[in-house]
């Protein structure tokens, strides 16, 4: 056995934080869908970790992704905090960078707000383009460096 | 009696095993992230509905997380295994769209899958005999027309290595 094994099945997992009070330590619950053999429908199934969290930076409700550590740092310990995903109550939209909740922007959009200051400086910056046919032979628009 | 539910085809074993999204090796959790109303969001709330089972039914080693009205956008976000995350916009997106896409970036492609199946059926090749865990069979006496297990009925007299050698001892 060249490579080191994980303690663990699991090597990554994401689950939601229910318990902080342990020292160092977050409780997260994963879910995992489980196929109901006569249904045929997935179900959530619960399953708690307890994860090492040095920093104690985790608060309850935070989504958290989890990495196995190589070996188990105690009985129950066996994954580590790699990262919070969604930090309850800021959660941040990945494409815009702004916090949101729920299906509302907390912040506006920053480039919106400017747009109306700068529109009037913009069009005088921008140089007028002559595009009658006469002048288009030699002159060319100056390359924008960016 | 028919079915209960909307679209119960969904939960059969053919709808599942049709499904054709199969997960690279890499990839350890997928999260969707979708609101329950609005137009934006109705291609992730197709994806969730119908193909969702599919994928967890042909990947069952991925994690497959669900969050929903966390934020106004609707997207996907794979973990893979090296800590390499790939966030895919699905706002405005039809369902078929966002699995075709998904297929083509995080899947294993119409070769590799052909080369699988290919190695897994020489896996169980009839000629090999062993280990029920590795061979179709353990012994010869198991397969149907051939001699049957000495352990059972006890072999005929000509076909014992006893007789044999006692008619070959005689013969010289």
């Amino acid at each position: 056995m060249s490579a080191k094994q994980a303690s663990v099945h699991a090597k990554w997992i994401i689950g939601r934080v229910i318990g902080t009070k342990m020292l160092k330590t977050a409780k997260v619950r994963v879910t995992r869908l489980v196929l109901d053999p006569y249904l045929l429908k997935y179900y959530n199934k619960r399953k708690t970790y307890f994860a090492h969290d040095a920093i104690q930076q985790c608060t309850m409700g935070d989504v958290v992704l989890l990495k196995a550590l190589p070996e188990p740092r105690s009985k129950h310990v066996k994954h580590e905090l790699v990262e919070i995903v969604y930090k309850v109550g800021r959660v941040v939209d990945p494409f815009t960078g702004l916090k949101v909740e729920g299906t509302q922007f907390l912040e506006p959009f920053a480039d919106l707000a400017d747009d109306l200051d700068k529109k009037m400086s913009l069009s005088d910056q921008i140089p007028e383009v002559d595009s009658s046919a006469s002048s288009s032979t030699a002159s060319s628009l100056e390359p924008r460096t960016p | 009696m028919p079915m209960k539910g909307r679209f119960p085809i969904r939960r059969t074993l053919e709808y599942l095993q049709k499904g054709d999204l199969i997960f690279k090796n890499r990839v350890k959790i997928m999260t969707v992230n979708y609101n329950t109303s609005g137009e934006l969001s109705e291609g992730a709330r197709k994806f969730v509905f119908f193909n969702i089972p599919q994928i967890q039914y042909k990947n069952p080693w991925v994690q497959v997380v669900m969050f929903k009205n966390m934020t106004p956008s609707s997207f996907l976000k794979f973990y893979l295994d090296d800590g390499e995350q790939v966030l895919v916009d699905v706002e405005g997106k039809d369902h078929q769209l966002i699995t075709q896409h998904v297929k083509k970036i995080l899947c294993k492609s119409e070769e590799v899958l052909h080369v699988e199946a290919l190695a897994k059926m020489q896996e169980s090749n009839p000629a090999n005999f062993g280990p029920k865990k590795y061979c179709l069979k353990e012994c010869i006496c198991e397969v149907e027309g051939q001699v049957p297990c000495p352990g059972t009925t006890p072999l005929p007299k000509e076909f014992t290595g006893k007789y044999r050698t006692q008619m070959a001892a005689a013969q010289e």
